[in-house]
């Protein structure tokens, strides 16, 4: 009756730590890689001058969000294929 | 993601520390090797020459700039998808 089956599993707080951290690695991983590509994209690599200019600044913002974009596609992506069974083997 | 509570945010808080303390190592690393990468190829002498002084002057000054802006845009970017996702 109370308190038996059907209620949601406790999850601990090492659990939760655990999974913050996870996420945490995630955001700060694909944050790092961003800045990496994008630089290799964007910036001239002569460094003429210590700013940024406005072509390269414009080619930035259009990196970022492209990046995302892609990211989501991915996301879709393996979506797709894991329900086609193109994942098995990989799961 | 469930949420933590205050002690378990404060543990978190460590380990968030933590990690920035490593992340801030990496960038110092890396933007050592992306400078000497892109700016010393002059071995005819074993001290940096002036050239390659601004050179790497201006790479460091440069990157950070270049990283400055893609945080801020990263935080947008990921603001919407954020939005977005809950659209969905």
């Amino acid at each position: 009756m109370f308190g038996l089956g059907g209620s949601t599993p406790q999850v601990s707080s090492q659990q939760k730590l655990q999974a913050a951290e996870a996420e945490l690695d995630m955001v700060t991983g694909m944050f790092n890689q961003l800045v990496n590509q994008c630089h290799k994209k964007c910036i001239n690599a002569s460094y003429y001058e210590s700013d940024i200019t406005k072509q390269e600044a414009l080619c930035l913002d259009r990196c970022v969000a492209k990046y995302f974009e892609t990211n989501v596609q991915v996301g879709d992506n393996m979506q797709k294929l894991g329900q086609s069974g193109a994942l098995m083997g990989r799961q | 993601m469930d949420q933590l509570n205050v002690k378990e945010q404060q543990e978190f808080q460590q380990i968030v520390e933590q990690k920035q303390m490593k992340d801030f190592m990496n960038l110092y690393s890396n933007l050592v090797s992306r400078c000497f990468e892109d700016c010393v190829n002059d071995f005819t002498s074993a001290n940096l020459s002036s050239k390659e002084t601004t050179c790497i002057a201006k790479c460091s000054e440069k990157f950070l700039k270049h990283s400055e802006r893609v945080g801020q845009r990263f935080q947008e970017q990921n603001a919407l998808l954020m939005q977005n996702l809950q659209k969905r």
